[in-house]
């Protein structure tokens, strides 16, 4: 068992940061199978997996979504600016 | 076929001194220094005007220069930024690596499919995110926000391929674990 613990199972700490290696396509075979194998029997990292894919997914639109404007004396100042460039 | 873009300068702080302002704040977190961004944005595109030559919009030749100021920015700051080297997943899992059973991921009921309050949602990853340490959240922008290459942006920000995977996975646990505390309570 603890042989298999070796070379086979991969605790939770290393399977959530190859996740973020998988998504990038830059695991070896064998790490890709290990983190698979994990993956189908740890729920926990599955939902890691799933969770973090999401809303990094979503994070794209984040400057879009935010409601900060610039101040209105910055505005004019930096068309002063301009008039005078 | 030649392109009938056109600058339209006079326009610009109407048209896109906001929009460009939103851009900055997101990745850079300071108020002043996202004013001061999209000021030097404006004042290189008014000087670069002469070489505009209509292969791109008004508004994606700005975007342009504008992100290349945040880049000489993030620049400027690398040499602040270390790597600190307490283990932070020392709070997300125990001796033998496993998850602490009240850090583990709970059910978000996704299967897939978002039925979530999307302006909620981005209000609290905003703040999230916020938290982050700020080498963490510079990786998880160029990386989510702008989706630029893992190797591209450990060139920008000047830090190793293996530092970069420790910040992403960093920023996920605590991005996630912030999201789940904050986020599932609405």
């Amino acid at each position: 068992m603890s042989l298999i613990k070796k070379y086979i199972m991969l605790d939770c700490k290393e399977a959530t940061y190859l996740v973020s290696l998988k998504e990038e396509n830059k695991l070896s075979f064998s790490k890709y199978l290990k983190l698979e194998l994990h993956l189908a029997i740890c729920a926990v990292c599955k939902r890691f997996e799933i969770q973090t894919i999401h809303f990094c997914n979503l994070a794209t639109q984040l400057p879009f979504k935010t409601e900060n404007k610039m101040s209105e004396e910055k505005k004019t100042a930096i068309k002063k600016i301009l008039e005078e460039a | 076929m030649e392109n009938n873009y056109q600058l339209v300068p006079e326009k610009w702080i109407d048209n896109y001194a906001d929009a460009l302002y939103a851009f900055c704040f997101v990745r850079v977190n300071n108020h002043n220094l996202a004013e001061d961004l999209v000021q030097e944005t404006f004042l290189s595109a008014w000087k670069a005007r002469e070489k505009y030559n209509a292969t791109a919009t008004e508004k994606n030749w700005l975007y342009a220069i504008c992100k290349n100021k945040i880049i000489d920015q993030y620049r400027k700051n690398k040499s602040h930024l270390v790597l600190e080297e307490t283990e932070e997943t020392e709070t997300y899992f125990d001796n033998e690596n496993h998850w602490k059973s009240e850090k583990q991921p709970k059910d978000w009921g996704l299967n897939g499919q978002t039925n979530l309050e999307q302006k909620e949602f981005y209000q609290i990853l905003s703040k999230c995110k916020l938290k982050l340490k700020e080498l963490q959240q510079q990786v998880f922008v160029l990386k989510y926000i702008d989706e630029i290459e893992s190797e591209q942006i450990c060139k920008i920000l000047g830090i190793s391929t293996s530092n970069y995977w420790v910040l992403i996975h960093r920023s996920k646990l605590q991005l996630r674990n912030c999201l789940e505390k904050n986020w599932l309570k609405i």
